[in-house]
């Protein structure tokens, strides 16, 4: 990747690699991969100013089948890696994604503090409601009933995490839900999550074929987010308890301060190895 | 599902820009498919969809050739006419299976490619100018082509390899 800009406008299969996805054929993922391509080629985002950072899981593999800088980091700290980069490059767009396990589970804390941090990106969730790559265990989101796995073989009987409120009630200034199976909408959310100046947050409904083969009905069960976009969390938060948790659009968007050190150019590395001393 | 659109195409460089994203979406959708089958060793499924990547290919290159010189207008991914939530050729990609036999990724195809059609002749009854119109009947044809041949394909096919096939090591047993 050069600093020169491209004397023709990138296209989405541009900021695809050359790595062959190992998804399963069917998977969500593939479309959220298509839609975040297409999302970057109308945005126009130089490739060397992108970064694309992920925890562990499959959908964490994204770095790697775009043409974009990426990191695929350690177990839930997507988030963390993120915001330290963000921290040295503000000119930098920084991009997350990971799965509902990594973020949720290992991360939760992470994502907690990036909310209410607010810092310029945009955080991808592909929630399928279990964790694929270690073989189909319940994951935060996964509803208390569901029994197929042999670690949880009554279901876990533990209420689900819901995302939306969570990231509301923790100050993130973006939140919305996306479906895989409606890639013309979740491009749309996603640049406009990425448009957006402070953390945005998207959830993807990303069923899991493999182990969550019920998931294919959820073309019939996503619809449209019940409420209005609105930037009063107060009215976000009823929506979010109203709406089945299938409801796809922008919840809550407001311009809030976004939190950004100062980078001081004219530390020296001596002064910076001196504040680190014990 | 029936596939119309939104509102009508009015000009042959919509059109264009239409068809040529349609019909890469379906080589580069088919082209994934094939990979992935091939990583999940499928090797005779990855080999059907490169074929039916072809197909798009070639029709690809034929809008290519007609919009030589013409400057296509940008259209947004969202602001694309097809009344489907995904580009209309690449609608059933989401029923894939690592473990799908013939007959069942001619369905997909089948499916795909009957959508395709319908979206062309949905162009051509909607618009009024007479010049997309005369395009859109020669690639809402063309698709009609293709359906008879998966059909043809389906007919030739039998019962041979009807049952799904079974893998006595799945990769992806829940534990």
């Amino acid at each position: 990747m050069t600093g020169q800009p491209p004397a023709i406008p990138l296209k989405a299969k541009d900021y695809k690699s050359e790595i062959k996805p190992v998804w399963c054929p069917g998977c969500g993922h593939f479309a959220v991969l298509s839609a975040l391509t297409k999302a970057l080629a109308y945005l126009a985002l130089p490739r060397e100013q992108t970064a694309l950072i992920s925890g562990i899981g499959c959908s964490s593999r994204l770095p790697a089948y775009t043409e974009v800088y990426g990191f695929h980091g350690v177990h839930g700290r997507a988030l963390a890696v993120a915001s330290g980069l963000k921290a040295a490059r503000p000119d930098l767009t920084v991009l997350v994604a990971g799965g509902d396990g990594d973020g949720f589970s290992i991360g939760g804390n992470h994502f907690l503090h990036a909310c209410r941090r607010n810092m310029d990106m945009t955080y991808i969730v592909m929630d399928n409601e279990v964790y694929g790559m270690t073989k189909g265990q319940a994951s935060p989101t996964t509803s208390p009933d569901w029994a197929q796995s042999k670690l949880t073989p009554h279901g876990t009987g533990i209420p689900s995490f819901n995302p939306a409120a969570i990231a509301l009630a923790s100050g993130a200034s973006f939140v919305a839900r996306g479906f895989s199976g409606d890639p013309k909408s979740m491009t749309q959310l996603l640049v406009e999550a990425i448009q957006h100046k402070g953390f945005s947050f998207l959830q993807v409904l990303s069923p899991c074929t493999t182990f969550r083969p019920e998931q294919k009905n959820w073309k019939k069960e996503v619809h449209e987010f019940s409420g209005e976009t609105t930037d009063d969390c107060v009215a976000a938060a009823q929506h979010i308890q109203i709406d089945d948790g299938m409801g796809a659009g922008i919840i809550y968007r407001r311009e809030l301060p976004v939190w950004q050190p100062v980078v001081d150019p004219t530390h020296t590395v001596a002064e910076l190895t001196r504040g680190f001393a014990l | 599902m029936n596939i119309s659109i939104t509102s009508p195409i009015e000009s042959v460089a919509e059109f264009l820009a239409h068809a040529e994203a349609l019909e890469l979406e379906s080589v580069e959708s088919y082209e994934q498919l094939a990979d992935s089958m091939e990583v999940h060793n499928n090797p005779e499924i990855a080999k059907l969809f490169r074929k039916l990547a072809h197909f798009g290919e070639k029709h690809a290159q034929e809008v290519t050739e007609l919009a030589k010189g013409m400057t296509l207008p940008e259209i947004s991914p969202w602001d694309f006419k097809w009344s489907t939530p995904d580009s209309p050729e690449n609608a059933s990609m989401d029923e894939a299976h690592y473990l799908m036999d013939t007959h069942q990724a001619l369905e997909i195809a089948l499916i795909n490619e009957i959508q395709g059609q319908q979206f062309y002749a949905s162009v051509a009854a909607t618009t009024s100018n007479d010049e997309v119109r005369k395009l859109a009947s020669e690639f809402a044809g063309e698709e009609a082509e293709h359906v008879a041949l998966l059909k043809q394909w389906q007919a030739n096919l039998g019962n041979q390899d009807a049952l799904p096939l079974d893998d006595l090591d799945p990769p992806n047993i829940p534990e």
